[in-house]
C-alpha cells in the first residue's frame, strides 16, 4: 500500500500465513471459516424461532408428530385470532404497560441525574458511581423476598406501578451511567452560548442538551425494554393476581395448569412477544452497541 | 424537580431566583436515583438482615427474635452445601461456554462482509428475546412426544431413548440448562466485545499487514491487547449474573428432577415462597449477598469506576 515502507530487510520465507500456508490460501480458508461461522450462528438462533412460528400455525394434530412445515390440512391461524379478549391478551397488555412505564421512568430519571452528574459541581460523585455499580451485586431473588414484604406494607403489592418502580430501579445503574458519560461528550460551550442569549439552566438543558442525547436515550430505552420485557422474577413475586399478571408468569401458569398444555396458544404468544425484539435488533442494533461502547456497564 | 420545571416553563426560571446553590441542584438531580435505590436495594437488604434474625410468619403479628439460629440452620442443612456446589458448577460451566461462544460470535460479526446487518440482528435478538419464551420453547422442543430436538437426540444422535424427557433426567438436566443459558446469554459477551472491536482503528491492521503479519499475529498483537480488559469485565459480570440466575432455572426445571438443578437462588425461593420459612429464606439471601459482595470487591479491583468517568 505505502510505497515508502522498506520490506527488503524481511526474509520472504518468514512471512507466511496461518499454519505456514501462503497468504492466498490462508485468506481463502479464513473467509470460508468466517462464512461457515456466520451460517452456523444464523441457523443456531433462527431455528428455534422458525420452529416457534411454524408450530404456532399448526393444529393440535399437526403438532403431534415432528414435521417441518404445516400442511394444508393442519394449517391454522386460530391461535392468533383467539388471543383477542382472552386472559392471555390481558397478560400481553399488562406487559406492554409495565414495559412502557419502565422505559419512560428510566429515561426521565437518568436524563436528570446524568445531567446533574456531568454538569453540576457537587461532592461524592465517585462514591455515587460506586454506589450505582453496587446495584449489580443484588440478585433479583435476594431483593424479591424482602421486597414482597415491603411492597405488601406499602400497598404496592399487586399493582403495576409497584413493578414499574422495581424494574426502573434495577435498570438505573446502566442508564444513569450511560447518560452521565454521554452528556460529558457534548461540548459545554453550546449550552454557555444559550445562557449568554438569556436562556436559563433549565432551558439550556431542555433545548440544547436533550435533543443531542437522542442516541443515549434510545440506547437506555432499549436496555430498559430488554429488562422489563424479559422480567419473570419480579413480576411473579410482585404481581400475584391474575388481573395484573404479565405474560412471563402468565405463560408459565398456562403451561402448568390442567392437562394437555395448550402449546398452540403458547407458541402464538411467544411469537408475538418475539417480534418486537426482532425488529429492535434489526433497526436499533447500532444503539445497542453504542450503549456498551461507552462502557456504562 | 418536577415543580421547578413547571414554573420554569412559564417565565424563564433561573437558579438565582431560588436560594439554591449549584451543589443543592446537583444533589436534587440525583435524588430520584438515590431514593429508588434506597427503596429497591438498601432497604430490602436491611430488611433481609432483620428478618433473618427473627422467626417470621406471615400470619403472626410479632416476630420473636431468634438471633443467629437461622444462619446456624443454613450452614447445617445439606441442601445449602449441595446447592452451593451446584450453583458453582452452573456458574463456571455457563461462563466458560458463554465466553467461547460469545467471543466467536463477536469475531464473526466483526469481519463478515455480506448480510452483516441481518446476521447481527439475528444474533442480537437472543439478547432481547424474553427468557420465558426461551424456556417454553426449550421445553417444547425437548418434550418426548413431539419435540424436534428430543427426536434428533434420540433417533440421530442416540443421546437418549425415544420416550425420555431429557430435562427430567438427573444427568442431563444441568448440562442442558447450561446449553440453553448459553443460547440466550452468550450474546452479552458478544455485544460487549463487538463494541470494543469496532473501536479499533483499521489503520492498526493496515500497519500490521504492511509489516507482514498474518491473521493470527494480527489477532494476538493488535486485537487481543485491546479487548482483554473488556473480556475480564464481561466474565466477572457473567459469573455474578449466572450465580444469581433464577428465572431460567425455575421456569425450566423448578430445581428438579429431585434437586439436580437446585442452586442457591432456587433454594431461597423454595424456602420462602413454598415452605413459607421466611426467616431461613432471608438468611440464605443474606449469605448469597455476602458471596456477591466478595464478587463485587473483585469487580471493583478489576474495573475501577472512578477511572471510567471524568468526575
Amino acid at each position: 500500500m505505502s510505497t515508502d515502507t522498506d520490506e527488503s530487510g524481511l526474509d520472504p520465507d518468514s512471512i507466511r500465513g496461518i499454519f505456514g500456508l501462503d497468504f492466498r490460501t490462508a485468506d481463502t480458508l479464513y473467509q470460508l471459516l468466517l462464512s461457515l461461522s456466520a451460517a452456523f450462528f444464523f441457523v443456531l438462533i433462527m431455528f428455534p424461532i422458525y420452529w416457534m412460528l411454524q408450530s404456532s400455525l399448526k393444529t393440535r394434530t399437526g403438532r403431534e408428530a415432528v414435521s417441518w412445515l404445516p400442511t394444508g390440512e393442519t394449517f391454522t391461524v386460530e391461535y392468533y385470532t383467539d388471543l383477542v379478549g382472552s386472559s392471555v391478551g390481558t397478560f400481553i397488555f399488562n406487559s406492554v404497560v409495565v414495559t412502557l412505564g419502565t422505559i419512560v421512568l428510566v429515561v426521565i430519571v437518568s436524563l436528570i441525574a446524568g445531567y446533574g452528574l456531568a454538569r453540576l459541581e457537587f461532592g461524592h460523585k465517585e462514591n455515587f458511581a460506586r454506589f450505582l455499580l453496587f446495584g449489580y451485586m443484588f440478585s433479583p431473588i435476594v431483593l424479591g423476598l424482602p421486597l414482597y414484604l415491603i411492597w405488601r406494607n406499602l400497598g404496592l403489592l399487586g399493582t403495576r406501578v409497584g413493578l414499574i418502580v422495581a424494574l426502573t430501579a434495577i435498570s438505573m445503574p446502566f442508564s444513569v451511567w450511560l447518560m452521565w458519560k454521554y452528556i460529558q461528550t457534548i461540548p459545554e460551550a453550546m449550552e454557555e452560548s444559550a445562557w449568554v442569549a438569556g436562556a436559563s439552566r433549565w432551558r439550556g438543558f431542555r433545548d440544547v442538551v436533550i435533543p443531542q442525547t437522542q442516541p443515549a436515550i434510545i440506547a437506555s430505552a432499549l436496555f430498559a425494554f430488554a429488562l422489563a420485557w424479559n422480567d419473570y422474577t419480579f413480576a411473579s413475586i410482585l404481581l400475584p393476581e391474575q388481573q395484573q399478571m404479565t405474560f412471563a408468569p402468565g405463560l408459565l401458569q398456562l403451561i402448568n395448569t390442567g392437562y394437555g398444555a395448550p402449546w398452540g396458544q403458547v407458541m402464538a404468544v411467544s411469537m408475538l412477544t418475539t417480534i418486537p425484539p426482532l425488529l429492535f435488533a434489526y433497526f436499533l442494533q447500532s444503539y445497542l452497541l453504542k450503549g456498551f461502547q461507552i462502557r456504562s456497564l | 424537580m418536577a415543580s421547578e420545571v413547571k414554573t420554569g416553563d412559564q417565565r424563564g426560571f433561573s437558579l438565582s431566583q431560588l436560594p439554591l446553590t449549584e451543589r443543592h441542584v446537583g444533589f436534587l438531580s440525583i435524588l430520584p436515583v438515590i431514593l429508588l435505590y434506597l427503596v429497591i436495594s438498601i432497604i430490602p437488604v436491611g430488611y433481609a438482615v432483620y428478618t433473618s434474625l427473627h422467626e417470621v410468619s406471615l400470619a403472626a403479628q410479632t416476630w420473636p427474635f431468634v438471633g443467629l439460629d437461622n444462619y446456624v440452620e443454613v450452614f447445617q442443612i445439606d441442601r445449602f452445601w449441595d446447592s452451593l456446589i451446584r450453583g458453582v458448577v452452573f456458574m463456571v460451566g455457563s461462563t466458560i461456554l458463554q465466553l467461547i461462544v460469545g467471543l466467536w460470535m463477536a469475531m464473526t460479526l466483526n469481519r463478515i462482509n455480506r448480510a452483516q446487518r441481518l446476521i447481527t440482528a439475528v444474533v442480537f435478538t437472543s439478547y432481547l428475546i424474553p427468557t420465558i419464551v426461551v424456556t417454553l420453547l426449550a421445553t417444547f422442543m425437548l418434550s418426548p412426544s413431539f419435540g424436534v430436538i428430543q427426536d434428533i437426540g434420540a433417533n440421530w444422535l442416540g443421546l437418549w431413548s425415544a420416550n425420555d424427557a431429557p430435562l427430567g433426567q438427573r444427568s442431563l438436566a444441568m448440562p442442558l440448562l447450561i446449553l440453553i443459558g448459553t443460547w440466550k446469554f452468550s450474546v452479552f459477551i458478544t455485544i460487549f466485545t463487538l463494541a470494543q472491536l469496532r473501536s479499533i482503528p483499521s489503520r492498526f491492521y493496515e500497519a500490521a499487514r504492511v509489516c507482514g503479519a498474518n491473521k493470527w499475529e494480527m489477532f494476538r498483537d493488535v486485537t487481543l491487547p485491546r479487548i482483554q480488559g473488556v473480556i475480564l469485565v464481561a466474565v466477572l459480570l457473567r459469573s455474578i449474573f449466572m450465580f444469581n440466575k433464577f428465572d431460567l432455572i425455575w421456569t425450566l426445571t423448578q430445581g428438579g428432577p429431585g434437586s439436580a438443578t437446585t442452586t442457591l437462588p432456587v433454594l431461597a425461593y423454595i424456602e420462602g415462597f413454598q415452605n413459607f420459612n421466611l426467616g431461613l429464606a432471608n438468611a440464605l439471601a443474606v449469605v448469597m449477598f455476602v458471596f456477591l459482595a466478595i464478587g463485587g470487591i473483585a469487580y471493583f479491583k478489576a474495573f475501577n469506576p472512578s477511572s471510567e468517568v471524568e468526575t
